[in-house]
Formats: C-alpha cells, structure tokens, sequence
C-alpha cells in the first residue's frame, strides 16, 4: 500500500506542490519565531552572564519607594567588612540631558546613573572612558546618538531641582540591557555626583567585591545590611535579570505565535480543500483499489501517509523558512529601540524548534486529511465502473445537523457581541467579550458559507464579470457550480481579511476618536509642559509672558496638586478662570461650571460613581489650611486630560497657595501664519529647558502615523495568512482546470479564443477573492464596530475606508494573480488531445 | 440572414477542400504518419460521412478540416479561405463564426441550461441570435419544454438533440460532427441522424460526418472511406448493407 501511496504522490506532485507551499509557510512563521526569541534569549543570558559575574555579592534596595532603602549608612557598614575589596552604592535617578536644541532630551527625562570606578565598573565603553571627576560625565549609545553629542562635548544636564550644571563628555557607554535606559537614555557621573544631581537619597543596590579567599561573606554582608535587604551572589543576580529581561521576548515570541496560529489555520483549510478536490477527483482511482482488493483500511491508510509525507516535505521546507524569516525578523527588531540583543552571538536553531515545527506542520496536515480520507474510505468499488460524474457539484443543501450548528453558533455570536457591545458596563471588557464572541460568529459564517457562494458570486459578478463579456458569465458559473470548494477555498482568505479589518476598524476608531476628543474638550494649538513623568512645573511668568503676545488668542493655564481627598491620594487641578467652557470644555453630566466657586468642586463622574457621590454632596480635600469640604456642584464626563477634581482657579490658590502652573495651552490667533506663531512660543519658552512645546497638529500627525505603522505591522503578520489563502485559490483553480480539461477544449472547439478562456478562469478566482475579502470585511466591520462601542460610549466608529477597499481591491487582484498561472497552463492544452482527456 | 434558406443553394460547390494533407506525429523513428496526403471535397449542401477502421486517420482528418489541429503537410480551405496556416486566434474566430461542431459525448457545458448552451458560440463571437431561426430550429429539435434544464436533467438522445441545435443556430458553413451517436441507443440515435440528415434536406446545412457505424454512415448522401492515412473509396446514396459491404472489403 505504501508503494502505491507514493507512486500516487509522485503523480500528483504538481498538484500537491501548493499544498506543501501552504503548510511550508505555516511553519515557517512559527519556526521564525523561535529562532528570534532563543536567539534574543541566548543574547540576554550571555550579556547578563558576563556583566553580572563582576559582582561577587549585590544587596538590593526594594522596588518600592515606600519601604527602607539601602543608604550611605548600609555601605559604609559593608566597607567596613573583612574580606570585602570593594563594595560600591548604585544610584539610579533622574538627570534630564538638555539637547542640543536647548530643551530637555526625549519626551521622558534621561535616567541619572552612578558610574562605579575600579573593578567593580561593570559597563563596556564604547568610545573614551568612565568619568572620573565630578564635572565628568558619560552617554548611553543611543543618547548619544541622537542627541549628535560625542566625547569632547560640553553637556547641560539638570538637576532635581531643575538647575543646570554643565560637564564635558568623557565617554560613551553601554549599560547592558536596561529597559529604563533604552527608553529614557542615561547620564552616567560618578557616585557622589549622580547623588547629588538626581537628589536620591539612596542607593539602588551595593555591588560589593570579596577580598581573596574571603569566606562566610553573604552572611557577613546580609547581617550588615539588615534582614528588610536582599543580598545575591553576582551570578544569582544574573540570572534574575535575564529571567526578567526574557519576559519581553516572550512577550514578542506570544505575540508573534498568535499571527502564527492564524497562518497554520489558514494553511490546514487550504490543505483540507486540496485533499477534499484530489480525492473527488481519484473516485475512480480508489474505487479501483477497492476492486482489486484493497480495505477501507487500507484506502483511509493511504491518503494519511501521502498526507503526512505532503506535511513533512512542508514543514521541512517551513524549517528552511523559518531560519531565514527568523534572520530578517532579527533585523527588524534591531531597528526598534527595544534594548534587546538581535544574534551578535550568532542565530539560534534549538532541537526544540525542529522537532515542534516538524510536529505541527505533519499533525495540522494529517488533522486537515483527516475528513476528506474518511470520505475516501466510503467510496463503493463498483464506483469504478460508473461513468464519471462530476465531483463536488449540485446544488449545496444544508444539513440539518449543520443548519442547527450554524444557528446555534450564529445565535451564541450575536447574543455575546451584542451583550458586550450593548448590555455591559463600556470597558476593556465588554470589548473582550464581543472579540470572544466573534469566533463562534465565524464559525457560523463558515458552515453557511457553501451556501452563501451562489448568491455572492451573481452580485460580484454582476460587478466585475459583465465587462468581461460572456468569459466572465461563464467564469460566474463556474464559482457556483462547486459551493463547497469555492467557500472553503475562500474561508481562508475571509480569515485574514477579516481581522485585519477588524484591526483596521478599531485603530482607525481610536485616532478618530482621540482627534475628535482633542478638537472638541481641547481646541488648542499647543500643549507646553514638562516631559513626562516629572513633576517640574512651568513658572507662572511664561503665560504671563505669551499672553503678552499679539500672535496668540488665548493662553490658559492648568495647575495640578497632589494631596488627599476623602482620604485617598489624588490630584485636584484648576483651569484659568476665562478658559473653562471655552477653551477647555469638559463634558457637565449633571451641575454647572458657573456654580464652581466658593468652596465647591466639579467631580468627573467614574470618580463620582465609585465613591457613591452625587450632586450636592461633599467631599473633603487636605489643602495648606487644612481639610476644607467641598460642595460637588458639577459631574464632569469625557475623557480630559485632567485630574478627576476641578476647583476654580481662585480657590485653588486659596486652598494651595500660589502653585506654579503644570501645563499650559496656546490657541493661536486667527490669521497668524502657523511658523510666526510657532516660533513666539518657542522664543518665550526658551528660558526653561524642561518645558517642551508640543503642537496639537503635530500631535495628530504623529498619531496618524502611529495608527499607521499599527496597520503595516498587522498587515505584514496577517499578510502571511493572506498569502497562504491565495496559495489555497491556486491550488482550487489548478485542481478545477485539471477536472475541466474537456470542458475547456469544448470552448475552446466552439470558438473561445485561449484570452478569452485566460480571461474566465482568472475572474473566477477574482469573484473567489472578492468573496473571501468581503466576507472578512463584513465579519471584521461588524465586530470592529461591535468592539469600539463596547469600549465607551463616546466612541468614534471611524472605519478606514480606503485602508478596508484597498483590502478588497487587493484581494481581487491577488486572486486574478492566483488564477494567472491555473488559466496559462489550461489556454496552452492542445484542443485535440483535451478533448480526449479522461 | 433574414429568413432560413428553403432549398439547397449552389449544391455542386465545395464547402470545405483538403488538399495533399499530411499529418505527422513525433519524429525520426517515433513518426506516426496518420494522413499521408489526403485530398477530397466537401460538397456545399451535402451529408458526407467519412469512415474507415480505427487508425485510419477518419478523426485526424475532421481536426484538420475544422481547423481544431494544424496540418503537417498539404492545404484545407474552407469556403474561398485557407485555414492551413491561420494562427490560433484566427482559427478561433473561424471555428466561431463558420463552423459548428456535435462530439461524441461531453457536448455541453454543465453549468449552463440547454438554451444557454445553444445560444453559446453566438454569445462568444458577441452576436445577437435572429429569434425566428432560433424558434424554428429548437422547435425541429422539440425542445421547446427543455430549454431552462442543465445537460444532467436531459437525456443522452435530448443532450445531443441539444448539441445539433447549437451547432445549427449559428448557421455556420459547415458542421462537423464526431460519432455523433456513438453513445446512445438506436432509437436516440436515429432520432439525432434524421434530425441531421432533413437539417440538410430542409435547410441546406453543410455536414461532415466521422463514424464507424454503417447504419449511421447510411443517412449521408456521400460515404468516404480511409484507410492507413489515405482515401481509399467512396459510395454515393449509402445503405447499412452497402456500407457493411464495402467496409469488409476494405479490411479483407
């Protein structure tokens, strides 16, 4: 039976080459993903293995602020150690980097770094050395890179206080893999300095070195530090630090296994259909085994291993892939600023990653048989003296087996999306349980999609056949003679398609969202404020001094104070009196914004909701004079920029004292030209390196491009999905043409020029993309939009539409792609021997 | 093309012409020689049958004529044109234009209903049929209540009856027809065999014949037989008996 099975194979090879490319794909995705997070993990384990090693013990300050943190004290205690060389306290701060702009670097401040001496200096230096005086300082790599700053360089850095202090550039460095320095970049100075210039007040943790043949120094060292501190040898902390450095690229590798799923899914329809159409078509073939005596058994057997030798060749092949997908992905991550290390040390290929890419790629192939040589095994021998019918056609009846899942899965899909979209409390989770309930949706679609086929390929036909004359008439026809192939053949394509609209829907909806938020709430052209996650605040002299400007329409100022109300630690803000309701527009729920004076606050309202408060209640706030109660006179909604509670500007220095403001919007005045506008900010701005100037149109460009980049990301590991599908339509097609031999001869005798015949079998596979791409763009609308309104009320449902056409219109032409090397093979057979064809 | 012709018009001129035609397949040692120079006309007008043993070229013989194989060798016009060395498109054209075709089995398209199928070579070349020829030749063939089925709801004799409708309805020059009835009972294929044969008599279709029955040869007015690639006889006013004769004498 085995001899047969390959003879078979061997025949049929052609044939089975797309199914092989489909599951080669399908493995390679997964496959890459492995070599990019071993070779990623290998990297950390090695840096981390070497960097920490230098270290013979560490003791570690806790994470939190709150508790005792290890301090000069500690360290002097560990100094004074017998058998302790060196122990060194590391500081880890802020020290914000003035650019060479004159503003501070980077939307967050540049981390403060301690830059130990001796042999405890764990860093590498990639250009000049450590600093080694206290007007010295160094860059991390990327700082230094976009920043243009290089050794030699006079560098201004701010303290906490916002003072700065100038140092020369020593050297460049490279703190490891540190999440907070390739984020925020760092300012190395040496210990004393960076204590003084980022006003910690202790240390991150003392890296201590043993003397030789010091013994019994972890107990030594934990006793002089307290039981509240951790102590760790160098190798343990190591260790630790990959692990944790690791969860980022397991992160990535989840990420990436997900898209990869989706690929295999996609791959085992495309093989399924392949089997289903080759079977049907081998009736005879199987039939005649029968006769001469062959088992079911023995039929079932067969089409197994000529699965499993299909899946095999594809995953090895998939394996190939991979390696080279995982080498590109590699670069691709080394071109983000993600910190990580992408394989200076060389690609890794696990065992792990054969052997599971082997096993998936052959048990995804196998599985997908699995149905059709069930089919294969009921074929009766007397078949094989039957005339030859055409397989897989007629009119498709839907079971009632099939009816009665699909209704259920239908029903269970609406009433779970509807439930999330409508019936729950707006949220993160309402939209996870309308994405959950997506799935039994598409599984509806896909048991009722063999009847959808007829009636969607008239109306694409109707569309993109009737130019092509009676070709695509036939080429109509044809989509609808076999429903099942053709909707199995298109689920796949439908599958990726339709998260990719359903990605595109809910990204669009966000930046239309958060524009129309922007425009409406916050009708300002620019934004001037600290860098993010520091508490400089910007002297009240500047809006003082832009409102002095001709240019500019209206300067509003916010101020912000930490403190406590009703016990709990929040932030109570307050608006320039003339700007709330005009430039600044929080949505009122309830109340009025005139009544907020006199000891009153507005509240927003999920703040509100979760105390129990309403209209008229009180809410105590510690203010300098004490805890005041303020009567609630407004329920604000919306999603402003702003702290949950809002008094008026006059009884916010009543209560705090004369703050400094902590952001302040510009409107331009009508008809200045944006650059005039622009540069008498910057020009007021100019005193105060940490207040950056941000501009609303600026903004939304950038959030335009981040959608953007959302989009080609998802595009490009959905894209592989698509791929595949299209795979799938070849592989339909070439299988179609083959069966229709005679059919295409018999054209071709009545007077179907070979363009014409060209021309029909590519609309087919047209009308079968468009099929599958507007499916999934239906599903991924319905849901997007079903997702975005369970996320909050005040959602923006903004499809894409170009993004979801150029869907549509892609998968159209991709289809006619697919179709092209199918219709040149049936336009070249000779008339006369296809019309001999069995 | 206002009304159907009523009688045979110029019955003495030669529809289709083949000339010294040779046809080779493969090379060198390998060659397969199915013509070896053939020449015979077709008469405009006339039921010509043309037999032979299997091998004897009979079917390679109507590829070339209707232009659906090239020649090796030699010359075949059809009408006052030389459909030896037309490209393919041309051929196509031709075949659509001024040729219909009935073949053994596989006539028709499954997907289509009987009157789409019949109506096809005119919708290829993009012209509207003339109703009342459409009328009058589906109602010869009476299938008058079978047109809106598809070939698997009709009977062999009714998909073949359907088959001569479409190969008439373009009214083309000439019609090939390849054992015709080859897969249908006597009775069905008597039926089709008048139907060809009084397409001729009534209407002044042109229809070349290839079979190896001789009740089936019997309905032309013309037999021509081949043999090892060569015209070898002919018999004018056939009858099964004569046919059978002539045959046994040819393989004796």
């Amino acid at each position: 039976m085995l001899g047969i099975t390959l003879a078979g194979l061997r025949a049929h090879r052609l044939r089975l080459l797309l199914t092989t490319v489909a599951i080669m794909l399908g493995v390679g995705f997964i496959a890459g993903t492995f070599v990019l997070t071993d070779t990623m993990q290998a990297g950390i384990d090695r840096e981390f293995a070497g960097s920490a090693g230098k270290a013979d013990l560490v003791a570690l300050s806790p994470e939190f602020d709150g508790e005792s943190q290890l301090a000069a004290g500690h360290l002097a205690r560990v100094r004074a150690l017998p058998g302790v060389a060196d122990a060194q306290g590391l500081v880890r701060g802020e020290a914000a980097l003035i650019g060479k702009d004159g503003k501070a670097h980077g939307a967050m401040p540049t981390l403060g770094l301690s830059v130990p001496a001796g042999r405890l200096l764990r860093y590498e230096f990639r250009q000049g050395r450590a600093p080694a005086a206290p007007n010295e300082a160094v860059l991390d790599e990327q700082t230094a890179e976009k920043t243009g700053f290089e050794p030699g360089a006079t560098l201004r850095v701010l303290d906490h206080r916002g003072t700065v202090h100038t140092f020369a550039l020593v050297g460049v460095a490279d703190f490891g893999i540190d999440q907070g320095v390739a984020v925020q970049g760092a300012v190395g100075f040496d210990t004393a300095t960076a204590l003084r210039m980022t006003g910690e007040q202790s240390f991150h943790e003392i890296d201590i070195a043993a003397a030789e043949g010091a013994a019994g120094l972890h107990a030594a060292v934990a006793g002089a530090v307290g039981k509240e501190f951790e102590v760790l040898t160098g190798e343990e902390l190591g260790e630790r630090l990959a692990r944790s450095a690791g969860a980022d690229t397991r992160m990535i590798g989840v990420g990436l296994l997900m898209f990869g799923l989706v690929s295999l899914l996609v791959s085992a329809l495309v093989i399924y259909n392949t089997f289903t159409i080759l079977i049907a078509q081998r009736m005879r073939e199987l039939a005649l085994l029968r006769c001469v005596g062959a088992s079911r058994r023995q039929v079932f057997g067969g089409v197994l291993v000529e699965s499993a030798v299909v899946g095999l060749v594809g995953s090895l092949l998939g394996l190939a892939l991979g390696y080279g997908l995982g080498v590109g992905l590699l670069a691709l991550v080394g071109l983000m600023d993600t910190g990580l290390p992408t394989g200076a040390g060389g690609i890794a290929l696990h065992p792990r990653t054969v052997v599971l890419g082997l096993a998936v790629g052959v048990v995804v192939t196998v599985l997908a048989a699995l149905v059709p040589a069930r089919t294969a095994t009921r074929v009766a021998p007397v078949a094989a003296l039957r005339s030859e019918s055409e397989p897989g056609t007629g009119r498709f009846r839907l079971g009632r087996v099939r009816l009665a899942l699909a209704v259920v899965f239908g029903a269970a899909g609406v009433a779970i999306g509807a439930l999330g979209s409508l019936g729950m409390e707006k949220g993160e989770s309402a939209m996870f349980v309308v994405a959950f309930g997506g799935v039994p949706a598409f599984l509806a679609v896909i048991m009722i999609m063999p009847l959808l086929v007829r009636p969607l390929s008239r109306a694409i036909g109707a569309v993109f056949a009737r130019p092509a004359g009676m070709p695509g008439e036939l080429a109509v026809e044809n989509a609808r003679r076999a429903p099942r192939r053709t909707a199995t053949t298109t689920i796949a394509l439908t599958v990726g398609v339709g998260l990719m609209s359903l990605f595109s829907v809910v990204a669009g909806s966000v930046e239309a969202t958060t524009e129309r938020q922007l425009a409406e709430q916050f009708p300002v052209d620019y934004q001037l404020g600290p860098q993010i996650g520091t508490d400089h605040l910007i002297p009240r002299a500047l809006a003082a001094e832009l409102r002095r400007k001709p240019e500019l329409a209206s300067v509003t100022e916010v101020r912000e104070k930490p403190t406590k109300v009703d016990g709990t630690d929040f932030a109570v803000a307050a608006v320039s009196a003339a700007a709330l309701g005009r430039q600044i527009r929080p949505e009122v729920e309830q109340g009025s914004l005139a009544a907020l004076t006199g000891d009153t606050v507005a509240v927003h309202q999920t703040m509100a909701g979760h105390a129990g408060k309403r209209l008229g209640d009180e809410v105590k706030v510690r203010t300098a004079r004490g805890v005041v109660q303020l009567e609630i006179v407004a329920i604000l909604a919306g999603d402003l920029p702003l702290p949950p509670y809002l008094v008026s500007e006059a009884d916010f220095d009543r209560h705090f004292g004369p703050l400094d403001d902590s952001s302040v919007y510009v409107v331009i005045k009508d008809g200045v030209p944006e650059p005039a506008a622009r540069a008498v900010v910057d020009a007021a701005a100019r005193p105060y390196p940490t207040v950056k100037v941000y501009s609303t149109v600026e903004f939304q460009e950038e959030l335009g491009g981040a959608v953007n980049t959302l989009m080609l990301v998802f595009g490009g590991l959905l894209g592989l999905a698509i791929v595949i599908a299209l795979f799938g339509i070849a592989n339909t097609m070439t299988l179609s043409v083959v069966e229709r031999t005679r059919e295409s001869a018999l054209l071709r005798a009545l007077g179907l020029t070979r363009r014409q015949l060209r021309r029909m079998l590519t609309v087919e596979a047209l009308i079968m993309g468009v099929i599958g791409a507007l499916t999934g763009v239906v599903l991924g609308v319905v849901f997007g939009w079903a997702s975005t309104n369970a996320i909050s009320k005040n959602f923006v449902f903004a499809p894409p539409y170009l993004w979801i056409a150029g869907f549509v219109v892609l998968a159209g032409l991709a289809g006619m792609l697919a179709g092209v090397l199918p219709a040149r093979r049936a336009s070249r057979a000779s008339i006369v021997e296809s019309l001999a064809h069995e | 093309m206002t009304s159907p012709p009523t009688a045979p018009l110029r019955a003495t001129e030669t529809a289709v012409q083949a000339s010294d035609v040779t046809k080779v397949y493969g090379s060198g040692d390998a060659a397969v020689h199915a013509l070896r120079g053939v020449s015979v006309g077709f008469a405009r007008g006339a039921f010509t049958a043309i037999m032979g043993p299997s091998g004897s070229g009979k079917s390679t013989l109507m590829h070339c004529l209707a232009g659906l194989d090239t020649v090796s060798g030699g010359r075949v016009t059809l009408g006052d044109t030389e459909i030896t060395g037309l490209d393919d498109r041309r051929l196509t054209l031709l075949r659509r234009e001024r040729v219909g075709f009935v073949f053994q089995a596989f006539n028709l398209l499954p997907t289509l209903t009987a009157e789409q199928n019949i109506l096809l070579p005119l919708k290829l070349a993009g012209r509207a049929p003339d109703p009342r020829w459409r009328d009058h030749v589906i109602e010869t063939v009476g299938l008058r209540d079978r047109l809106g089925h598809r070939p698997s709801e009709l009977s062999g004799g009714q998909q073949q009856r359907v088959a001569c409708a479409r190969a008439l309805v373009s009214r083309p020059e000439v019609i090939f027809a390849d054992e015709p009835t080859g897969n249908l009972d006597s009775r069905s294929g008597a039926e089709v065999l008048g139907f060809l044969r009084s397409s001729v008599r009534e209407l002044g279709q042109t229809i070349i014949m290839v079979t190896h029955d001789p009740v089936a040869a019997s309905y032309a007015d013309r037999v021509v037989f081949l043999r090892d690639g060569l015209t070898v006889a002919e018999l004018r006013d056939p009858t099964p008996e004569t046919v059978l004769d002539r045959l046994k004498r040819l393989e004796g």
